[in-house]
Parts: structure tokens; C-alpha cells; sequence
């Protein structure tokens, strides 16, 4: 199934070793950066470990999706298996799996990363010029009332009558087309009306036609060493072939546990001791309702609100409208046999909720041979967040004639942060405040992986605005 | 053949993981259980993007399902499913069994990869990827297309099913249609018209007789075989395979509306084909055989249905099918072939007759008459393979004819529930009007009726017409008929009737009837057509183990016995050879010394005796040697 793009990719053998800037990782910050330094004139060379898929050919029967485009076929667990962690391997990264949320952090975010990494920019006013600029670069639309379907309804309803905040989604999405009957809810695997603004038809497109960027999917990076003059960056493709590239500049973009385990198995814990520290996963619990109607939850537009209360800010969570195709739904359900069975078949009339924890306790990477072992639970903290949580989506449900409610067990961890903190203190984080890995001449980094923690609010926007802030200081350095 | 569904999961670990997946889902009145489902055999859709160790943890697991009993792997899973109220200290490895199982199980089941999505069907989830959804069409072209996607969905899985499973269908279907024997005939008399016998003759006799062929010759006809490999490729290793061609449409005519659903059919799926099957809309025989397979447990996508005339065939076969069996008229033979050619899809054509029997002086006439008479008039005269022309030796004519005439008076004529007719009734009324106008025809030039002088031209009920004074220039000798009549026609000797017999369009079936075995062969050798029984009438067809079909328009290729399977095959060459050092002599360089060498070479293979073999041996010997060096090496 190994797709070239015959346009864009290139087979590894065919490249040639030597880049101005290597791009770790093919996601949101790789991406955006790609398309800042081409822009700049620089010669890139992205690497990715996933398949770069053209346009229309994203798996998107849900066997194949959860199979192909994420790592380790699908889920990763932390050690004690209760997280399960979805981890995007591919061209575009989260961009391709997520639900495009894109929302601006508030003070609360910057305010505890400013005292996490002592780095003053790190504040709303100070990092507003770069969320305009990513918000001017894509399709940010509000999910239009005409469209909301039972979920959303009883989402709102449920907010109105507990007297909780909630407004309508932001998405980076151009065009879902809903008024042709469209319910795909293809945007967890790829988007077939491209409508979603993952980056391989947005800032990789552009990237692209510049001339100066080399994509090599399905390679991955194993190992990073730098001499004075320039920083080499090797590993293997999926075909087995070896292969080493050397550049000026390298910026790690592959999140929280691919920068981990790079810089890990790279040997750079010996001089950065907080290297793999600080890991967060925003713990996600889907909660399922039963009503006694059809609630449809799959209908017309997929996600249509957001939770927006203060009280819940500052107890430490949020609440999304989400849903999930089949066999999601049936591993939520509890049950073995005929039972869980008779719960699939009331599969359009549940409503469903998800708890999303701004987790505190911080987690830990490390490496064990070539694997990557994450150490991650939840404290008194955490789990009292995730039950306030719990209990706020009770009475949402209660309040809206729910018939039964059924809790979610296990914490998915969709966002990945941290493991490479930013911070002025090398001993208590990874990459400096110009995106420089501690203690490195040219190596860079951007994305989730550098969070000081938790920010409790979807992370892409502010990916690609760190992004974006970075690809300026590797710019001018 | 042993084929494996998986390249990862070993025969135990998929049972393991069929066993916990009827556990999970052990289907209820509508849904079915897992293992009741194709989808085990997607397994490497998952399994291919497991990390090594989780897929040994998994290989293990499943392994372990398969040899503890039941209600241990109940249990077991039911404890993961609980993991969260067991103690921290065992929970990690329950949760990890919990989603590793459910995940596997739940992706298979609830993705639901056939095409026609039963499992999201009864679920009522239903998305739609509106913009790209095909423009609203008719009804029909919907259809059509459903029937292809699930078509083409379900031959990805036959291929991946091994022969002897694949056969497995075979027995209950048979089960299926004794139990149902009656509705089966009922419905078919309902369409055609038939008598009850020649219903159960022709309809449940020949698919039972079918089915049995199928089920003790097919695994032998369609394993794999080896071929000689010669002594000029001495060491390797050359194999023939049989696989499937994908998907096969069927389209079939209404005069055996039973069987010739069920023959097609089942020939092309045990060669691991998924069909699309289109019976005439004369006699759709709508919803039985969905019924009957539904009941006999084959897997709904194995065969689509697709009910409509000819321009829905038409538009069948512009969804491109990898096969087209077609039955029926020579004129819409010609239409498909002519369509097909656009595409180059390959058709195998069963079409039309006007098969004559021949009759000598020697041959017992009172057997040969009651043969002759049954070979017309049988389902009415509406076979291909009927008795159209009969051609009798001038010495035996007139016995012959009144032996004919009496028999043909007292054939009992009616739609009958209890088996006491011979024939029914005509089972379409364009059909009538064809007889009619060869009748007519035939009278008007010249030919004297000798029986069924009161029919009206008009009504279904047409009794055997027995005719002389018949010749060539005539209709009802040069076209199909499809009616039970029985023009005689006198001849003398035996290359006359030879002659007579090839005067035709068509060479689908003959019979001979004479004392003399040789000169009935030599007769049988002499006419150009697809099958001949000697002393009897319409045999070949009885038999499953011989192969059916026509020459001349009759049509082309052959379905039934051993040479119908090559129909519904892609029959694959292959040479298997040692992962050697070895340069093969055939191979660069070219040198002089090489040319020499292979020159003697194969002299020496090409002489007779030991002088030409040891001429082979030594300079093969001498250019295998020379083959392993480089251009330029001493």
C-alpha cells in the first residue's frame, strides 16, 4: 500500500543528504514550519514515519483508519493501561486525525506557563500577533445553528437548565457542505471534501509549490548528533533502507513522545536531565446517555458546541459535544455478549459528553531498548477534576431526560504535551525560550512536546503559533 | 491448497479469536454471531499495523483462547471487561486484554465491511459523504451499483477463503432445497407453466445431481497441480493454480428459471467468484433463491440478485464484470458479446439450437420414437438442446412416423400439482407467436401437419405438432423454434444426413439412434456441434461430470464437469525455483563460447537415443559452468 506521491514524494534513495533545515515529523508544527522557512527560501527536508496519502485516499472505513494512521496500529497505553493514547502517524499528523478545534488559550494557560518556564512571552497580548497571523492562514468557521443535530441540542439544553456556558465551535473547516446532506464524519481519518484545513492541502500545498521542500514519508527518524558545523539526523525508512541526512538547522516536530524518545535514545538526557519530564495528556472520558428518542448523534454536523463556563475552567475541565462512529461506540459500551449487543442496537439514541481534564500530575517518557515506556496516572487532583467533570455531564443528561447514563472508563489521551518543556532553566525544562534544545547549537522545537503543562484547552491553534513565533528566531538566527 | 486468511495469526489463533468473538457478539435474531460473518478474514487489516510485540502478545492470547474451554475465556474476558473493579496490582494486563480483544473483535464486527453493511443496517447508522455521493439515480442504476460494490466487496473475501471452506456452502444449500422441494416447484410452475415432473426433472433432479458433482470433484479439479517441468528445466519447480476471477455476471434465460440460477451460480462460486446474477424478468422466481441461500447460511454478498430485462443486463455489464455466463438467445448472445468487446470482458455464451436427431433403419424404432418424442416436446420443447429436426432413413420412415403420431396423441398435457402430466403449458406468449409463424410457414410451403391440427396459433397450450413433407427452405427447420414440434424429413444415406444435420446455424446437440455403434460414431464425428448422445436424447446434460456448450452460433466455451471449471478461473502458471547462486544459462552475457555450447546443447536434446542425451548433459553441463562467469572471466 506504500502511496508515493510522485509530485512531492521522493524515495530515499533518491535524496540528497544535504538540507538547509530537516523537519522531524510531518504534523502541525512540521507543517507550518515547512512552510515558513520554504517560504524564507530555505531547502527542507520533512521527515515523517507515516504514509503521506493523496488527497482522496485516506482510510476511512474505521478498521482502517484507527489501523493506519496512528502508531502502533492504533493505541498506546501508558503503563498501567489506563490511558490509552492515540498517537497520529502520518503527513499532516493531528491535523488529519483531529476535530480541528482551534481556539486561542486564555491567561489561565499563560499564566501557569509563565510561572512554569519563567518566559514573560508566553501571555495573551504577547502571543496574539501569532495567533492572528495562523488564523490568517486557514479557514476558521463557528458551526452554524441550522445545523446542530440531537447530541448538540441536548448539549445546549442540558447547559441551559444547570445554568452552565457553553458556545458554539470554531473549526478550522472550509466548507462541510452540510446543506448537500453531508454527515461523513470522515474528519477523525482524513477529509475527503478537504473542507477540514489539514495541512497537506493547506501550508504543505503551499510549501510544495515553493520548490524547495523534499517530504520522505514513511522514514523515521532514530537518531540526531551535532558537530559545529551542522546537525545529522538518521534512520529508516519502512522499507528498511538506511539512510543519513545532514543539514544547518534541524526543528523536532514529531509532539510530546517522538521529541522524547529521539532526543532519549540520542543520549541527550545526560545533559538535560528534565529531558522526558513534565508529560500531559488532557485525559478524555466520553460519557454515553440513553434517551427514550432518537438522538442521532452521527447527523449532519459531528460537533457543534463547546463548553464555556468559568466554573469549569477553574475546576479544572471542559466539556465536549463529540460522538464516535461504531466501533468506538462499542468499545465505550460496557458488557460482553448479548447484553453489550442490546446496548449497540440503542446506538442512535444515545447522547454523549466528554470530560476533557487539565490534568496536573505530571507524567514521565522514557526509553526501555527501542521502546517507549510513558509513565502517566492521575492524582487526587486530577481524578477530583475528572469527577467534578462527571458530575457537571450527570446533570446535564439528568436534566434532559436521560433514561440511563453510562460513564466512560477509559481515559483517552488525544493531547499529547510536554516531555521537552520550554523555560529558561535548564534544569527544569528542554528547549529555550528561542525553540533551542538546551545546550544545542541548531535544534529547534515548537510543538506540543515543548508545553510546560497542561493548558486544559485544545492545543493545535497554539501550535501554530509557536510555531510560527519559532520559525521567526530560526529565521533571524 | 492450505490458504491462511492472515499472515500473521497462525489456523489456532484465529479460532482463539473467532471463539472470543461469538463470545463478545454471540448475534441475536437479526444480527449474527462473529463467527457467522466473512470478517475474521479481514484480520490483517489490523494485524499488518500492530507494533511486533503486541502482536506476539495478541498471537499469544488468541493461541491460549483456543485450547481453554469456553467458559474460561468467558470468564477471562468477562474479568477484563470489569478491570476497573479488580485490584490495581492486575488490572494493567486486564485492561490491555479488555480493549486488545474488544478492539480486534469490535473492528472486524462493527466497521462491517461488506459492502451491503447488514450489521449497520440493523443498527439504523447510516453516513453519508454527501457531496460524493453519487447523483441521485434510479432506483435500478442504484441498485445495479449496490449489487456490483457488494459484489466486488465480497470476492475480496472468497479469495482469501480456502478452497475446502469455500465448499463448505455446498452441502446445506443442497439440505436447503430438498426441505423446500415443494415451494421451489410451485413457484417455478407458477412462471413457466411446467409440468410438475418436468420441474422436478429438470430443476430439483439436475442441481441436486449438480450439486453432488460439486462437492466430490471440485476440491480435486481446483487444487493445485504440478506440471512436468523437462529436462531443459531440470530442478524447478512448475505448478498450475486455479483462482478466482473476480466477479461473474449471470445472466440466465426463463426456460429452466431454477436451475439455470442455481448451476451458473454455484459453478462460478466454487472457484471463489462473487456472482451477480440476473434471471430473465419472464421468471424472476423473485426473492426464492435469496431466500434458499439466506437459509443455507451463505454469506449475503456472496451472490446479488438484480432483477430487470434486457437493458438492465446492459447495464450490468457496463459495471464491468470480470466474467459474463450468459444462456439464451443467439440474438442477445450477439448483443452481450458486441457490448463485452468494448470492455474486452471475457463471455462464455450458451445459446440457441436446432439440434437434430437422426434415425437409421436398424435402430429399435418404438425406443427411438418414444426418445425422439420426449427429446421435442420435453418442458414443452422450450430447451435449448430440444429436438428440433428429426431426420428419418427412408426405410423406416413410415413406421417410424406412426409410431410418433401415436405416441405423440397421448401425451398428457396440463399444469398438474401431483406429477401425472408429460408436458405444461407455453411459458411466454411471444414464444407462441414464433411457433405460429413456423408453423405457418412450414404448411404454407408445402408441409403436411400430422398432429395438433386444432391448435389455434394462439393459445399457451400447444400439443406436440407432429410435421412431414418438410425440407430446408422452411423455417421450422432453419431457426429456432422453441416449441414442441417435430418436423420429419426423409433421408438415405449417411452423408446426406450428415450434410442435412451441418445445414444449420447452429451445432448445439444431435442424437443418433442406430443398431450399427460405428456408423452412429461415425455419424457423431460428422456433425459439427457441441454434444451427441448415441441411442438417446439430451444425455450429455445429464450427465455433470461432461462438459456443456455449442459450436457455430450455438455459442462458445463450456460450463459443467471438469473443463466448466476453467470457465470461472484464472488458471495461473507457475515456476517455482531455488533462491540460488546460480546464473541461468539464458541470462547475460552472451558470449560465443555460450552460443556454441547451447547450439550443441540443444542438438543433443532434440537427438534420439543416448548419443543425444549425453550430447545434452555434457554440454549443458559445460554451459552451466561457463554461465557463472562475468564477461570476461577465464
Amino acid at each position: 500500500m506504500t502511496q508515493l506521491n510522485p509530485s512531492k514524494d521522493h524515495p530515499a534513495h533518491e535524496i540528497p543528504s544535504d538540507f538547509d533545515v530537516i523537519i522531524v515529523g510531518g504534523g502541525i508544527s512540521g507543517s507550518w514550519m515547512a512552510d515558513e522557512l520554504t517560504r524564507a527560501g530555505r531547502r527542507c527536508l520533512l521527515l515523517e514515519a507515516g504514509k503521506h496519502y493523496p488527497d482522496d485516499a485516506y482510510p476511512h472505513e474505521e478498521i482502517d483508519a484507527n489501523s493506519e494512521l496512528y502508531w502502533s496500529g492504533g493505541i498506546e497505553f501508558n503503563s498501567t493501561a489506563d490511558i490509552g493514547m492515540l498517537r497520529p502517524k502520518v503527513v499532516g499528523g493531528g491535523s488529519i486525525v483531529n476535530q480541528a478545534l482551534v481556539d486561542r488559550f486564555d491567561d489561565i494557560a499563560f499564566e501557569s506557563w509563565r510561572n512554569r518556564s519563567g518566559i514573560s512571552f508566553l501571555s495573551v497580548p504577547e502571543m496574539s500577533h501569532w495567533y492572528d497571523q495562523a488564523e490568517s492562514q486557514m479557514s476558521i468557521q463557528k458551526i452554524p445553528a441550522h445545523v446542530r443535530n440531537g447530541n448538540a441540542k441536548i448539549f445546549e439544553e442540558g447547559f441551559r437548565k444547570n445554568g452552565y456556558q457553553c458556545a458554539p465551535l470554531r473549526r478550522a473547516q472550509k466548507d462541510c457542505r452540510y446543506e448537500e446532506g453531508n454527515d461523513c464524519i470522515e474528519c477523525l481519518a482524513g477529509c475527503r471534501l478537504q473542507s477540514k484545513q489539514s495541512t497537506p492541502w493547506t501550508t504543505l500545498k503551499r510549501a510544495f509549490e515553493t520548490g524547495l521542500l523534499t517530504l520522505l514519508p514513511e522514514f523515521e527518524v532514530q537518531k540526531i548528533s551535532e558537530s559545529s558545523q551542522e546537525v545529522r539526523v538518521s534512520g529508516k525508512s519502512v522499507s528498511g533502507m538506511k539512510r543519513e541526512f545532514k543539514s544547518r538547522k534541524v526543528v523536532l516536530a514529531s509532539g510530546a513522545i517522538g521529541n522524547s524518545k529521539l532526543l532519549l535514545s540520542s543520549g541527550y538526557n545526560s545533559q538535560i536531565p528534565f529531558l522526558g519530564h513534565g508529560f500531559y495528556t488532557h485525559p478524555q472520558y466520553m460519557n454515553l446517555a440513553e434517551y427514550s428518542f432518537e438522538v442521532n448523534a452521527h447527523k449532519s454536523a459531528f460537533q457543534a458546541f463547546k463548553s464555556d463556563d468559568s466554573g469549569f475552567r477553574s475546576a479544572g475541565f471542559k466539556l465536549e459535544n463529540v460522538f464516535a462512529p461504531p466501533v468506538g461506540i462499542a468499545m465505550l459500551l460496557p458488557g460482553v455478549g448479548r447484553s453489550h449487543m442490546e446496548s449497540m442496537r440503542k446506538i442512535t439514541r444515545y447522547a454523549c459528553i466528554e470530560v476533557a481534564v487539565r490534568d496536573t500530575n505530571p507524567g514521565r517518557i522514557r526509553i526501555k531498548g527501542d521502546r517507549v515506556v510513558v509513565e502517566k496516572s492521575l492524582n487526587a487532583e486530577d481524578i477530583k477534576r475528572k469527577n467534578a467533570g462527571l458530575e457537571a455531564v450527570r446533570k446535564i443528561f439528568n436534566s434532559t431526560g436521560a433514561k440511563t447514563i453510562i460513564p466512560g472508563n477509559v481515559g483517552i489521551g488525544l493531547h499529547l504535551m510536554g516531555g521537552c518543556a520550554i523555560g529558561n532553566d535548564p534544569k527544569n525544562s528542554v528547549v529555550n525560550p528561542n525553540f533551542k534544545i538546551h545546550g544545542t547549537k541548531n535544534i529547534f522545537a515548537a510543538d506540543s512536546s515543548i508545553f510546560p503543562d497542561a493548558p486544559g484547552i485544545n492545543p493545535s491553534l497554539t501550535i501554530m503559533a509557536l510555531t510560527l513565533r519559532a520559525a521567526q528566531e530560526i529565521l533571524s538566527s | 491448497m492450505t490458504m491462511n486468511y492472515s499472515k500473521h495469526l497462525g489456523r489456532q489463533s484465529l479460532r482463539g479469536l473467532s471463539k472470543a468473538g461469538d463470545i463478545l457478539i454471540p448475534g441475536d435474531d437479526t444480527l449474527p454471531a462473529f463467527s457467522r460473518t466473512p470478517y475474521l478474514t479481514e484480520i490483517d487489516r489490523i494485524a499488518d499495523w500492530m507494533t511486533p510485540q503486541d502482536r506476539e502478545g495478541f498471537k499469544f492470547l488468541t493461541g491460549l483462547f483456543s485450547v481453554l474451554p469456553s467458559p474460561v475465556v468467558r470468564g477471562l474476558i468477562k474479568l477484563a471487561d470489569r478491570a476497573e473493579s479488580l485490584p490495581e496490582w492486575i488490572a494493567p494486563p486486564f485492561r490491555m486484554i479488555n480493549v486488545g480483544v474488544k478492539g480486534v473483535v469490535y473492528s472486524l464486527y462493527y466497521t462491517d465491511l461488506t459492502a451491503s453493511h447488514t450489521v449497520r443496517r440493523e443498527l439504523r447508522w447510516s453516513t453519508r459523504c454527501g457531496p460524493l455521493a453519487p447523483p441521485p439515480e434510479s432506483e435500478e442504476s442504484a441498485r445495479i451499483e449496490e449489487a456490483f460494490r457488494n459484489a466486488r466487496s465480497a470476492s475480496r473475501v472468497l479469495r482469501k477463503i480456502p478452497l475446502a471452506e469455500r465448499l463448505r456452502f455446498l452441502e446445506p444449500l443442497q439440505e436447503v432445497i430438498q426441505k423446500n422441494q415443494n415451494r421451489i416447484l410451485d413457484a417455478i410452475q407458477r412462471e413457466t407453466g411446467k409440468s410438475r415432473s418436468d420441474a422436478y426433472m429438470s430443476e430439483i433432479f439436475g442441481v441436486l445431481d449438480h450439486l453432488a458433482f460439486l462437492q466430490k470433484k471440485a476440491g480435486k479439479i481446483l487444487g493445485d497441480r504440478t506440471a512436468p517441468s523437462g529436462l531443459a528445466l531440470l530442478g524447478k519447480k512448475s505448478q498450475v493454480w486455479f483462482e478466482p476471477l473476480g466477479t461473474v455476471l449471470c445472466i440466465s434465460p426463463w426456460n429452466y428459471p431454477f436451475y439455470q440460477a442455481i448451476v451458473p451460480m454455484t459453478s462460478a462460486l466454487v472457484c471463489g467468484n462473487a456472482v451477480v446474477y440476473k434471471p430473465s424478468e419472464l421468471t424472476p422466481l423473485k426473492g426464492l433463491v435469496e431466500d434458499l441461500l439466506r437459509e443455507a447460511n451463505i454469506p449475503e454478498d456472496w451472490v446479488q440478485i438484480v432483477y430487470g430485462d434486457g437493458r438492465t443486463g446492459s447495464k450490468l455489464i457496463d459495471q464491468k464484470p470480470e466474467k459474463i455466463f450468459f444462456i439464451g438467445s443467439s440474438r442477445t448472445g450477439q448483443k452481450i458479446l458486441e457490448q463485452a468487446s468494448k470492455y474486452l470482458i471475457p463471455v462464455e455464451l450458451e445459446l440457441g439450437g436446432k439440434d437434430p436427431a437422426i434415425v437409421f433403419d436398424d435402430a429399435n424404432l418404438d425406443r427411438a420414437a418414444a426418445g425422439v418424442l420426449w427429446g421435442a416436446v420435453t418442458n414443452t420443447g422450450q430447451s435449448c438442446t430440444s429436438v428440433e429436426r428429426v431426420y428419418v432413413q427412408e426405410g423406416a420412415f413410415e413406421a417410424f412416423k406412426k409410431c410418433i403420431i401415436h405416441q405423440a396423441l397421448r401425451i398428457v398435457q396440463k399444469v398438474d400439482d401431483d406429477g401425472s402430466s408429460d408436458i405444461g403449458i407455453m411459458t411466454s406468449d411471444a414464444q407462441v407467436k414464433i411457433i405460429a409463424e413456423h408453423l405457418d410457414d412450414a404448411l404454407k410451403k408445402g408441409a403436411r401437419l400430422l398432429t395438433g391440427e386444432n391448435w389455434d396459433r394462439q393459445s399457451r397450450v400447444i400439443p406436440p405438432l407432429v410435421l412431414e413433407n418438410v425440407t430446408h427452405s422452411m423455417k421450422i427447420m432453419k431457426e429456432e423454434t422453441f416449441g414442441p414440434v417435430l418436423p420429419l424429413m426423409v433421408f438415405k444415406t449417411e452423408n446426406e444426413v450428415i450434410e442435412l444435420a451441418n445445414d444449420s446455424d447452429y451445432g448445439l446437440s444431435a442424437s443418433v439412434w442406430s443398431q450399427d455403434l460405428a456408423r452412429a460414431e461415425r455419424i457423431a464425428r460428422g456433425i459439427v456441434t457441441g454434444n451427441v448422445s448415441i441411442n438417446n436424447v439430451m444425455l450429455t446434460e445429464g450427465n455433470h461430470a461432461l462438459p456443456f456448450g455449442g459450436a457455430k452460433k450455438s455459442g462458445f466455451g463450456r460450463y459443467k464437469g471438469e473443463f466448466g471449471f476453467y470457465a470461472f478461473s484464472n488458471i495461473k502458471s507457475v515456476i517455482i525455483d531455488a533462491n540460488s547462486k546460480k546464473i541461468e544459462a539464458n541470462w547475460y552475457p552472451y558470449t560465443a563460447a555460450k552460443y556454441r555450447l547451447f547450439d550443441q546443447m540443444t542438438r543433443g536434446l532434440f537427438t534420439r537415443g543416448i548419443k543425444g542425451l549425453l550430447l545434452f548433459i555434457f554440454n549443458g553441463l559445460s554451459l552451466e559452468s561457463l554461465s557463472q562467469k562475468k564477461r570476461g572471466e577465464p
